[in-house]
């Protein structure tokens, strides 16, 4: 056997049919690119993220605080700003500083807020460049007393303040103002990734700031050849119950892993629809090598007639596909930089506020993009070479013959991998075996061998669906219809696996559609009857309103009720739970939490509402009484007061006194909801509501209208950015389908120049290559959206019922993707329509 | 099929077991020759029937033949339209496979052979000019005839290949693709191609069908020097009566049976012969 041989014939099969070599390198790349993006930008945003972080706390080397018992959710409660004076008397101490970072937002001139570009509007506490913080001085000088501040250098030059200028800011304590006397910007960048800050010194920050004396940490610089161990050690022996001291190292791998555990998230988004790209670009290659290897049957019956062995024709196709995904492959590796910069680009313009990244290219890139490029190319020429090799020598005279060795009929095999992969998903999504990642592995594996399946066994349905959808346009189109109709009938195997690779992408946009559409019904079954509140007051920045809102709201006698909601992290058992706290009197007003036993108006102190599952998880009722262990490590035992069966508002409550009892951390209100009173009309409500919060421009106020709009709009987004990830799929599916139509009209030359001989014209020429890429990306697209709605309704049922309670399906969104389908085929009909009707016609009639 | 059928299997075991138990230099169980005495066939078919479709629809293409060709000569096989012909030289050329019976070259019964060993045997045993469609499209006429020898992970006999080429007269157009070559040019590269690796026997499936007369005429008189002047033995399949008149011997089939043979046959001779066999 000689590898000699098969290198030759690969490659001057590359060479001859280099369009084709160009389009399927094309789909691969494409897929490549999109990894590569994923991980470019993942690595990247981490080590821009990481080098920040370290940066910013480079000079720190101990740091006090108050402990945690355990990881929460809400922040740290703040310590007393006296203890700075007792560590700065510690041997080997050189900088004590103490830092506070709370709300404060920056008003322009005329008083407006200044919107920050993506990140929360904070007030730092700043003792200048002699400080411990990673803060660095832009121009000017560090403010001093009462009635200086700096600003961010990033916000100052876009609103226009400068040096000398009296800025406004406002804080949970009111609106202050004092003279910018510089800027300042974190490290060497001229902002803080998106924020808005304004500083001051630290004993104007507690005042201004209204931290009531406390501060949220201590920083601590050592004398030069201090030891660290020792003055650690020292400065325990002095705190007091429940504050710690940290060394600048664990500071940094905390916020390390932080970035690290929100960037995972972001990677692993994006790898899921690079991977789908992958998936649907091996759909495409695969069928295109099935086509072409029917094309030149002849050619390798010819070879296999001269001498040449089943393994060398298997060869030499694997070897024609190993150079294609080599070089896609190392297209991709390029490609991939640019799809991580547009990435990047798309989410910043939607507000996400990225830093600008170096570009990171690890190992692991190279070796996934290999894997993807390669495998892909390699995986999807698997059958097409293996059924290539069994082409009979005699089928180089008889082709006829050798069209019966291709021919083989997988379906069985079909719906047993279609079956096998509903049964996966099944498991995977409902049973739930093992830890998130491995079930949810198993249902999207589950997932993908469904959508193979069906690609397979789509072809029984392909003939008589595919006449039913090209019956009116038959009608319409005479014959060019009725020749477009056939052709997409007559090879069933060929249509529907040209449509497969459309098939899932909109399969996908269906499920998610669903899924959309039911998430939105749960929703407003939600507002309509658990919640009958006015008004919804957020903060758009997530950072938390400052209690006087809620305090302002609830003295307005136009509303009814008003509470505020807040949240505090607690173990029970061991397991970390989210509890929400409210104003009792108020909640049972405005909630209807479908209430089993016992009361909520009477909530008291040390008092718990249970949802009905840890009731029964626990084995709870009315009167008994639970051990917790609060976020900051205070102890407590709560008596359970009622048991409720909505979980609207989370699975445990408690009033805002037993909060307040357990934490010291900075009150911030998640959201605010109130009701109006009894005979008061809408539009006086609207008024006073806005009066009441007219000092707190960060309160974002909505009525139960304008909330249910926000929240049906922010789900909308949520479709469009799968919409839009999944994009590149479907962009590649139509690419496919334009790729097999030409290769169909290459395949029918002769009949193409026989009809021209006989009189159909170009443009009815051109009008029959069309229909037929239509009639084709629909029945993609029928396909798709009746897998998808299926896929949906698994998902739907499978999310538990707080999330998800009702199904509901969305008929604009199925007909804005037939439309789409057919603008597809059009938008695919291009070339080929043009190929087959430049056709020169006695050349056409003259191929063999 | 009856007895007869049951005889061939037979036979087809027989032969089998026997070339399986000791495959080359078997004495031939010595198949009766129609015809010319030779002293070596190099290839034939013994009792060889070929049936296409089941039932209703079953067309018989072959018929038990039994037929011999001599090594060393150039061996024309004749007949109509659908009269079994190409089937015959497909069978022969281990192309195709028979029904009942056996087919063999040389000393080897192709039914007793693996895919792997038949393809073994086409690359070094077996030479063919097909009527059309004999190049690979994307490689060079140079390409071409070191083909199977390539496949073969050998260089062949550079010497032997230059004197082929230079026979056929290809110098100058070995760099050019198929595409770029005339007809017959494209013939004598497939010539050449069968020439090139010294092949036990070449088949040959109406090498002129598409040439017109004058360059057909070049292409048989190049292949019956082949067999004049280096040896080679040739069967091949025509209808033309013209190119059947450059044959040693010319073997007539209709309805799947050997229906005449001619030796040394001139063009008048075949033409008769055609005749008694429509009358």
């Amino acid at each position: 056997m000689s590898f000699r041989s098969t290198a030759l014939l690969a490659r001057k099969s590359i060479r001859a049919r280099i369009g084709r070599t160009v389009a399927i390198a094309f789909t691969v790349t494409a897929g490549v690119s999109f990894v590569v993006g994923s991980f470019v930008l993942a690595d990247s945003m981490r080590a821009t993220f990481s080098g920040l972080f370290n940066e910013l706390v480079s000079d720190v080397d101990l740091e006090v605080r108050s402990a945690e018992a355990f990881a929460g959710n809400s922040e740290r409660d703040p310590i007393d700003a006296s203890i700075a004076e007792q560590l700065s008397e510690i041997e080997g101490v050189d900088i004590v500083e103490p830092s506070l970072i709370r709300f404060a937002q920056i008003l322009d001139e005329d008083g407006e807020l200044v919107a920050t570009t993506g990140g929360p509007a904070l007030g730092y506490s700043y003792i200048g460049d002699a400080g411990l913080q990673g803060i660095t001085i832009k121009d000017g000088r560090a403010p001093i007393g009462g009635e200086e501040l700096v600003v961010d250098k990033a916000t100052a030059d876009r609103v226009g303040y400068e040096v000398g200028d009296i800025v406004s800011y406002l804080t949970d304590a009111g609106t202050h103002e004092g003279e910018l006397v510089g800027t300042i910007g974190a490290v060497d960048s001229d902002g803080f990734l998106g924020a808005s800050v304004v500083a001051l010194d630290i004993p104007t920050a507690i005042e201004k700031f209204g931290s009531d004396g406390k501060v949220d940490a201590i920083d601590i610089g050592l004398t030069d050849g201090a030891d660290a161990t020792a003055v650690q050690a020292a400065i325990e022996d002095i705190l007091p119950a429940r504050i710690e001291v940290i060394t600048g190292e664990q500071l940094a791998d905390e916020s390390q892993s932080d970035v690290d555990g929100f960037i995972s998230v972001f990677g692993t988004g994006l790898l899921i629809f690079a991977f789908i790209t992958a998936f649907i670009s091996a759909f495409i290659i695969n069928n295109i090598f099935q086509i072409t290897i029917g094309q030149r049957l002849r050619e390798l019956a010819l070879l296999r007639a001269v001498g040449a062995s089943g393994k060398q024709v298997r060869r030499m196709i694997v070897s024609e596909a190993f150079v294609l995904g080599l070089v896609a492959t190392v297209l991709g590796v390029f490609g991939g930089i640019g799809v991580s910069r547009l990435i990047l680009f798309l989410f910043n313009q939607a507000g996400a506020g990225f830093p600008d990244t170096e570009t990171i290219l690890k190992l692991r890139t190279f070796i996934a993009a290999a894997v993807v490029g390669l495998g892909v190319t390699l995986l999807s020429v698997f059958v097409p070479a293996r059924r290539a090799s069994t082409i009979p020598p005699v089928a180089a005279m008889r082709p006829e013959l050798g069209f019966e060795a291709l021919k083989k009929k997988q379906l069985i095999i079909g719906a047993i991998v279609a079956a096998v992969g509903v049964v996966m998903l099944i498991i995977g999504l409902f049973v739930q075996p093992g830890p998130a990642l491995s079930w949810a592995a198993l249902a999207g594996a589950g997932a993908l061998a469904l959508f193979l399946g069906v690609a397979s066994v789509s072809s029984t349905i392909a003939a008589p669906v595919t006449r039913a959808i090209g019956w009116p346009i038959a009608k319409l189109f005479k014959v060019p219809g009725v020749l477009a109709r056939d052709n997409v009938a007559r090879a069933p195997r060929r249509t529907s696996s040209s449509a497969s690779a459309l098939m899932i992408g909109v399969a996908l946009v269906s499920a998610a559609a669903v899924f959309a559409s039911s998430l939105r019904a749960t929703f407003t079954d939600i507002l309509d009857n658990a919640i009958t509140a006015d008004y919804i007051v957020t903060d758009p920045n997530f950072f938390g309103l400052s209690p006087a809102v809620a305090e302002s709201l609830a003295a307005l006698p136009e509303l009814e009720a008003v509470t505020p909601v807040r949240g505090i992290g607690a173990q029970v058992n061991g397991d970390t739970k989210g509890f929400g706290a409210i104003d009792p009197k108020a909640f049972e007003v405005l909630v209807n939490p479908d209430l089993q036993a016992g009361k909520i108006a009477g909530l008291r102190p040390n008092e718990v509402l249970i949802h009905t599952d840890p009731a029964g998880d626990l084995n709870k009722g009315v009167g008994d009484t639970i051990e917790v262990l609060w976020q900051n490590g205070i102890e407590g035992t709560l008596t359970v007061a009622g048991v409720y069966g909505d979980a609207t508002f989370g699975n445990w409550l408690i009033s805002l006194d037993t909060l307040e009892l357990v934490s010291d951390a900075p009150a911030r209100d998640f959201f605010i909801i109130g009701k109006l009173a009894d005979g008061v009309s809408a539009e006086a409500g609207d008024l006073a509501v806005a009066a009441a919060t007219a000092d707190f421009p960060q309160a974002d106020v909505q009525t139960n209208a304008e909330f249910r709009k926000s929240q049906e709009d922010q789900i909308n987004q949520l479709l469009l950015t799968i919409t839009i990830l999944l994009m590149l799929s479907i962009v590649i599916a139509i690419l496919g389908i334009a790729i097999t139509l030409a290769l169909g009209v290459f395949e029918r030359t002769r009949e193409i120049g026989l009809l021209r001989a006989v009189g159909m014209n170009r443009r009815q020429l051109r009008r029959s290559v069309r229909w037929e890429a239509v009639i084709v990306s629909t029945f993609g697209a029928l396909v798709g959206i009746v897998l998808g709605t299926f896929l949906g309704i698994i998902a739907s049922l499978a999310v538990p019922d707080d999330i998800v309670s009702k199904l509901a399906f969305s008929p604009m969104i199925i007909i804005v993707v037939l439309v789409f389908a057919v603008l597809a085929g059009l938008v695919a009909a291009l070339y080929p329509s043009f190929k087959a009707s430049n056709m020169d016609v006695l050349k056409a009639i003259a191929t063999d | 099929m009856g007895v007869f059928g049951e005889n061939n299997a037979d036979v087809q075991y027989w032969f089998g077991r026997a070339s399986k138990l000791s495959p080359m230099n078997t004495p031939l169980p010595s198949p009766a020759p129609t015809g010319v005495d030779s002293p070596t066939a190099a290839s034939g078919t013994v009792d060889a029937s070929k049936i296409y479709g089941i039932g209703d629809a079953q067309v018989k293409a072959l018929d038990n033949v039994t037929v011999s060709f001599q090594a060393g000569q150039f061996t024309a096989i004749m007949g109509p339209s659908g009269s079994g012909k190409s089937t015959l030289l497909h069978c022969l050329a281990g192309l195709d496979t028979l029904t009942t019976g056996a087919t063999f070259i040389g000393s080897t019964y192709l039914a007793s052979l693996s895919d792997k060993e038949l393809t073994e045997l086409r690359r070094t045993d077996v030479g063919f000019i097909f009527q059309a469609f004999n190049l690979i499209p994307t490689l060079t006429a140079e390409e071409n005839i070191k083909l199977p020898m390539m496949l073969g992970g050998e260089t062949g006999d550079a010497a032997w290949i230059d004197q082929v080429v230079s026979a056929v007269k290809l110098d100058g157009r070995l760099k050019h693709r198929p595409s770029e070559l005339s007809g017959g040019q494209q013939q004598r590269v497939a010539v050449a191609r069968a020439l090139a690796s010294r092949p036990k026997i070449i088949f040959a499936d109406e090498p002129t069908g598409n040439l017109d007369s004058e360059t057909g005429a070049e292409i048989l008189d190049f292949m019956r020097r082949a067999v004049r002047e280096f040896g080679q033995t040739i069967v091949m399949v025509t209808h033309d009566p013209g190119a059947a008149s450059y044959a040693d011997r010319v073997v007539f089939v209709g309805d799947g049976k050997i229906v005449g043979d001619l030796a040394d046959p001139t063009v008048d001779q075949v033409i008769d012969h055609m005749k008694q066999a429509d009358s």
